[in-house]
C-alpha cells in the first residue's frame, strides 16, 4: 500500500530532523538539517512538482544550510550557549510535539484528504508563471518591492563604515 | 638469496598459490554464482530479435561478429552506457584528463618553458598516466585530529556532485543522461552543493590552511552564484524553457552569444570564479595558504578532488556551449552513407565486405558530437588561457567584482533580452 520511496523519504526526513536536534556536534547537526531539507525536496518530487523541488534544493540546501554552516564555523559555541540540561524540559518538549503531531494527524486523517484521487497532470511551471503575471500581479509587485527594499537595506548596512581603514584601496 | 624474503621456499610458494585457487573456486561456487543468479533475477534483460539475452546467450553471440553487432547496438542505447560511458562520466573524465595534459603543455608554451617532457618519447605524452600511477600508489594520510568520516567522504562527494552536473548536460539530440524538464534549475541545485562540500572538507581537516581556503571558497562560490544564475535568465526569457536540450535546439539559426554578449561574458567570468581558476584561485592560493582547502589531502584522495574539479570544468564549459554557443548545431560534416552500401555491401575486388546492422549511429549524431566537442574544447581553451596570463586578485576586489559589477551587468543583460522580446526580434513572428 505505502510507496517504498515515500517510506524511505519519511524515514530519512524524520531521522535526520531528530539528529539535527540531538547531535552534540553542531556541524553534524547542520548536515542532518540538510538531510531533512533534501528529504522535503524528495517529497516535492514525489508530488510531481520538480520545479518546487529544485528550488527547495537550490535555496534551502544550497543557501540556507550554507549560511548555518558558515555561522557555526565562525562562532565559538561556548560564547553563545550556556548549557542547561533539564530532563523535564526535554520530556515536556517531546510530549508537546507528540500532542501537536497527533492532533494534526487526526485532522488530516478525518478531513477526507486521504480519499482524494486525481488524474490531473503535473502543474507546469509556465502555468505558475502565467498565474503570477495575470491573476496575482499585485501580490507579485508587492513581493518585488519588499524584496528590493530588503536588498537595499542589506547593502546600506553592509556599506556602513564605522572604522577608518586606511589600508584598503578600492 | 633474496633479502626481502630470506626464508623463501618454492614449495611453500606453490602451496600458497594452490590454496588461494582452491578458496577462490569454493567461494565463487558457493557464494558468487548464487549471488549472480539472484541479481540476474531482478535485472531486466534486453530482448533482441525476439530472444531474451541471458549472459550465456550474450557470451555465445559475442563470438560471432554478425550476431555481436545487434548486441553492441542494444548496449549502446542502454541507460548503463549513457551513465557510465558516453554522455556521462566516462566521457567527461576523458575530456578532463585531456584538459590536464593540454593545460600543462599550453601553459609551458605560453611562459616559454618546456612542460612535461621526459615521460613518454613524444612531448611527455605519458606524463598523465605517470601522475595517475603515482597518486594511486601513494599512501593516504589522514591527519590525526581530523574529523575522519567527513574527511574521507568529502572527495567522493565532490566527484559525485561533478558527475551529477555532467549527467544534466546534453551532448547530441537525445544524448543526455537525465533529460529533465527543469534542467537549468537542476544545474543550479547541483552547483549549490559544491560550496557545502568544500567548506565541510576544509573544516574536517582541522588545520588552519584548509580552513582559510574553505572559507574563501565559500565566500567566492556563494557570491558568484547569484550573477551566474542571473546571466542565464536572459536565455531562459528568450527560449521560454528550462530544458537544456530545448535551449540548445532553439539556437539552430543563431547562437545566443550574438544577441546577448553581455550575458555570455558575465557567465564566463562567474564560471572562472566557480571553478576557482586563476585569476580567482584564492581558495587554492599556493603562495599564501599552501594549497588552500586541498592542503591535507594526499594520494588518491587528492586525485579524486582534482578529477572532480576538472570534470566540473568540462561540465561548466559544456553548459556555456549549450546556453550561448548553440550546443551541437553546425553544418553537417559529410553526407549520409549510400543506401546500396548498407544493403549490399562494398565490392572489394573478389570479395564483398558487408556488415549487417551498420551504421551504429546516424550521421547527424557524429556531426553533432564533433561540433559539440569542438566548441567545448574552444571554451576550455579560453578557461585555461588566463592562468598563463593573469596574476591572482585580492579577495575584496573579487567580492567587489561579484556583487557590484557582475550583478549589475547581469541585470543589463536581462533588460537586453526583454528588449529583444518586446522589439519583436525574438519570439513568435520575430526574425529568429
Amino acid at each position: 500500500m505505502a510507496d517504498p520511496a515515500f517510506l524511505a523519504l519519511s524515514v530519512l526526513t524524520i531521522v535526520s530532523a531528530i539528529a539535527a536536534l540531538e547531535l552534540r556536534s553542531l556541524v553534524y547537526g547542520a548536515i542532518a538539517l540538510m538531510g531533512t531539507l533534501g528529504g522535503i525536496a524528495g517529497f516535492f518530487l514525489l508530488l510531481d512538482s520538480p520545479f518546487v523541488a529544485m528550488f527547495q534544493i537550490a535555496v534551502y540546501v544550497g543557501s540556507i544550510a550554507v549560511l548555518i554552516l558558515f555561522t557555526v564555523m565562525l562562532v565559538r559555541r561556548e560564547l553563545i550557549f550556556t548549557k542547561v540540561e533539564d530532563p523535564r524540559r526535554r520530556l515536556a518538549g517531546v510530549g508537546l510535539m507528540l500532542v501537536a503531531m497527533a492532533s494534526l494527524g487526526a485532522i488530516v486523517v478525518h478531513s477526507g484528504i486521504s480519499g482524494i484521487t486525481t488524474e490531473e497532470p503535473a502543474v507546469d511551471f509556465r502555468a505558475i508563471g502565467a498565474d503570477f503575471l495575470v491573476r496575482y500581479w499585485p501580490a507579485l509587485i508587492l513581493m518585488g518591492l519588499v524584496l528590493s527594499g530588503a536588498v537595499t537595506g542589506a547593502m546600506v548596512l553592509a556599506r556602513r563604515e564605522d572604522t577608518e581603514d586606511d589600508q584598503r584601496a578600492s | 638469496m633474496s633479502v626481502i624474503a630470506p626464508r623463501f621456499k618454492f614449495s611453500e610458494f606453490v602451496k600458497a598459490i594452490i590454496e588461494n585457487a582452491f578458496w577462490i573456486i569454493v567461494v565463487t561456487t558457493l557464494v558468487g554464482l548464487p549471488l549472480a543468479m539472484i541479481v540476474l533475477f531482478y535485472v531486466d534483460l534486453p530482448v533482441i530479435d525476439g530472444a531474451l539475452v541471458t549472459p550465456f546467450l550474450a557470451l555465445t553471440w559475442l563470438s560471432h561478429p554478425e550476431l555481436a553487432l545487434p548486441l553492441l547496438k542494444s548496449f549502446l542505447t542502454s541507460d548503463a552506457f549513457r551513465i557510465l560511458a558516453f554522455p556521462g562520466f566516462g566521457f567527461a573524465a576523458l575530456v578532463a584528463a585531456g584538459t590536464i595534459f593540454v593545460e600543462r603543455k599550453m601553459l609551458a608554451k605560453l611562459q616559454l618553458r618546456v612542460g612535461p617532457f621526459y615521460c613518454g618519447k613524444i612531448e611527455g605524452i605519458l606524463q598523465l598516466a605517470g601522475d595517475g600511477l603515482k597518486l594511486i600508489s601513494k599512501e593516504i594520510i589522514i591527519p590525526a585530529k581530523a574529523d575522519k568520516p567527513l574527511f574521507i567522504v568529502a572527495p567522493l562527494l565532490f566527484v559525485g556532485a561533478a558527475a551529477a552536473f555532467v549527467a544534466l548536460i546534453p551532448v547530441a539530440p537525445g544524448w543526455v543522461v537525465a533529460d529533465v524538464d527543469v534542467g537549468l534549475l537542476a544545474v543550479f541545485a547541483v552547483i549549490g552543493f559544491f560550496p557545502i562540500i568544500t567548506v565541510l572538507s576544509a573544516w574536517s581537516a582541522n588545520s588552519k590552511f584548509p580552513f582559510i581556503g574553505g572559507i574563501r571558497a565559500l565566500y567566492q562560490m556563494v557570491s558568484f552564484e547569484i550573477p551566474l544564475i542571473l546571466s542565464c535568465l536572459g536565455v531562459v526569457l528568450l527560449t521560454g524553457t528550462l530544458n537544456l536540450t530545448e535551449i540548445a535546439q532553439s539556437q539552430a539559426v543563431i547562437p545566443w552569444i550574438v544577441l546577448m554578449p553581455i550575458g555570455a561574458i558575465v557567465f564566463f567570468i562567474c564560471m572562472l570564479a566557480e571553478l576557482e581558476r586563476i585569476p580567482f584561485d584564492l581558495p587554492e592560493a599556493e603562495s599564501e595558504i599552501v594549497a588552500g582547502w586541498l592542503t591535507e589531502f594526499s594520494g588518491m584522495m587528492y586525485g579524486l578532488v582534482q578529477l572532480g574539479s576538472y570534470v566540473k570544468l568540462y561540465a561548466f564549459s559544456a553548459l556555456f556551449v549549450v546556453l550561448f554557443l548553440g550546443g551541437w548545431s553546425g553544418p553537417a560534416f559529410w553526407p549520409p552513407l549510400e543506401e546500396s552500401l548498407l544493403e549490399s555491401g562494398q565490392e572489394l575486388g573478389p570479395i564483398r565486405l558487408q556488415l549487417p546492422g551498420l551504421p551504429l549511429f546516424s550521421q547527424e549524431f557524429f556531426s553533432a558530437v564533433i561540433w559539440f566537442v569542438l566548441k567545448t574544447a574552444a571554451v576550455i581553451f579560453f578557461v585555461l588561457l588566463p592562468r598563463g596570463v593573469f596574476p591572482r586578485i585580492r579577495i575584496d576586489m573579487l567580492l567587489r567584482i561579484g556583487w557590484y559589477k557582475l550583478i549589475a551587468l547581469a541585470f543589463v543583460n536581462i533588460f537586453v533580452a526583454l528588449g529583444l522580446v518586446y522589439a519583436g526580434v525574438v519570439g513568435p513572428g520575430g526574425i529568429f
